[in-house]
């Protein structure tokens, strides 16, 4: 472990834990402008020797701590996989790629006609990659994102009040996301897209027991929360979001989260085989979901290095696929742009 | 008063600081320290990059300097807990970290270290209420940053 700051006991036994089962090493560094949530730059996923957990400078104390706990686990579910050279994640290719543009692009048409005040046909065009990429982000985020919680929570009671901060907070961005775009995105994807985020949060709520979460902290801005549980403070959220309307999407996903990972004994030993087992219940979890959205169709489960290469073509795999759903109608557009 | 000239080679020193060139931060502290020998300020903020390039006994030394100029340093006290911490001396950073969090009861970082020293002697009740204090003040430092953010 290669660190220049204090840490909290449990988290170097984490920490020294990580690096034993995977027999690796892990750095910690400190950026103005990191993620508020971190970042976890990993070997089984880019090519390099080391793992960096990178967090807010700002972040001192036990909102460190958390970032790191959280990251750690999500390492070892990735090396457990890695060492059984099974770790994938949801990547796209040319074929994919067309699939989901395409049904996208179905589904924004069914909402048009309705439209008085339609889409410009460039803005529409543009939207079906942007759509199509940020369900592949969600996708690969918050079946993880759900277990690296409920994990952190059964082994780290310690900073439980901070891991309640972080999920309130992240709730709300993951809430906020999309809002702007609400008229543009077809309603189907826009309802999904909040579902999945309401499913997680519902999931963490009734993970989290209330009683140990209470926000008891002397903070203005938390006062509001007084006195409820964590389930009420979620849910009276979403209830004031535009997105309520379409809750049983919601309550659907959270089922289909809440099943599989209802099953884990979250206190096992830690092993790299128990591990494991967390990666194959979120594989499950995320082909769940997608069967879900019928977007089975729109992603593959490869290597990591095959999202990264796809990211680099992605340019070329939207081009093709509009061509293939426009023909020529789009080569003067495509040209143009 | 410390002399201008000392305060602004300071100020150069904590902006190479701030983008991690310590070797360049301590030439600049380093110049200020020999131009005024009683400016404390300067002495805590070498002590601070000697933590961060894991000089801790160095660090703990002008930490001990700064405060044998201006005893209510709070600064110089948190540094100097950190530095012990470091160096294992957890009874120690105790005391330095609890005059630090009574000089400034908005010190994060001293809270968090008191709450970690806590922790290692086996005080766990009291280390709580430490890290609970901790968390409070880095809260509400994030909740403004965040809405900062937003302004901008």
């Amino acid at each position: 472990m290669r660190t220049e700051m204090p840490l909290s006991k449990p988290i170097r036994r984490l920490l020294t834990q990580t690096e034993e089962l995977l027999d690796t090493e892990i750095s910690l560094l400190r950026q103005p402008e990191a993620e508020p949530g971190g970042t976890l730059v990993d070997k089984y996923t880019y090519d390099i020797d080391t793992n960096v957990i990178i967090f807010p400078a700002q972040y001192v104390g036990l909102l460190k701590d958390f970032i790191i706990a959280k990251h750690c686990t999500f390492l070892l579910i990735k090396g457990a996989a890695a060492e059984k050279k099974e770790y994938r994640v949801c990547s796209y290719t040319r074929d994919s790629v067309y699939n989901g543009m395409r049904q996208i692009y179905i589904d924004a048409l069914k909402d048009e006609a309705k439209k008085e005040n339609k889409l410009p046909v460039q803005k529409l065009i543009q939207m079906l990659f942007i759509l199509f990429t940020h369900f592949n982000d969600d996708i690969n985020e918050i079946p993880w994102n759900a277990i690296n919680n409920a994990s952190v929570y059964h082994r780290m009671p310690k900073i439980r009040k901070t891991q309640l901060y972080h999920i309130m907070k992240e709730s709300k961005n993951d809430m906020d996301e999309m809002m702007e775009q609400e008229s543009i995105v077809p309603r189907r994807y826009f309802v999904l897209n909040k579902a999945m985020f309401y499913a997680r949060d519902m999931f963490l709520a009734k993970t989290l027991p209330a009683d140990e979460l209470m926000p008891v902290l002397n903070i203005p801005q938390m006062k509001k929360f007084n006195h409820l549980e964590v389930k009420e403070m979620l849910t009276t959220r979403w209830t004031h979001t535009a997105w309520y309307q379409s809750k049983v999407f919601g309550d659907n996903m959270l089922e289909i989260i809440d099943k599989p990972l209802g099953l884990v004994r979250w206190n096992e030993p830690p092993s790299l085989d128990y591990f494991y087992d967390l990666y194959k219940v979120g594989r499950l979890v995320t082909d769940n979901l997608l069967s879900y959205m019928t977007m089975r169709e729109w992603f593959v489960w490869e290597t990591p290095k095959h999202i990264l290469d796809a990211h680099d073509n992605n340019k070329a795999y939207e081009r093709d696929a509009l061509k293939k759903i426009f023909g020529d109608l789009i080569t003067d557009t495509l040209e143009d742009a | 008063m410390p002399l201008k000239e000392a305060v602004e080679l300071a100020r150069k020193g904590s902006s190479y600081a701030k983008r991690t060139k310590y070797r360049e931060a301590l030439a600049y502290y380093d110049k200020a320290i020999t131009l005024d020998p009683k400016y404390p300020d300067v002495l805590v903020l070498r002590a601070a990059v000697y933590i961060d390039t894991g000089k801790y006994r160095e660090a703990l030394l002008d930490c001990n300097k700064a405060l044998a100029l201006n005893p209510n340093s709070s600064e110089a006290w948190s540094r100097k807990s950190l530095a012990l911490f470091y160096l294992e001396q957890y009874d120690e950073a105790i005391l330095a970290a609890t005059r630090a969090t009574t000089l400034n009861g908005n010190d994060v970082t001293g809270w968090y270290v008191l709450g970690v020293c806590l922790e290692e002697v086996g005080r766990a009740d009291e280390a709580q209420v430490a890290y609970g204090k901790s968390l409070e003040l880095e809260i509400i430092l994030d909740i403004q940053a965040e809405s900062k953010k937003v302004r901008k």
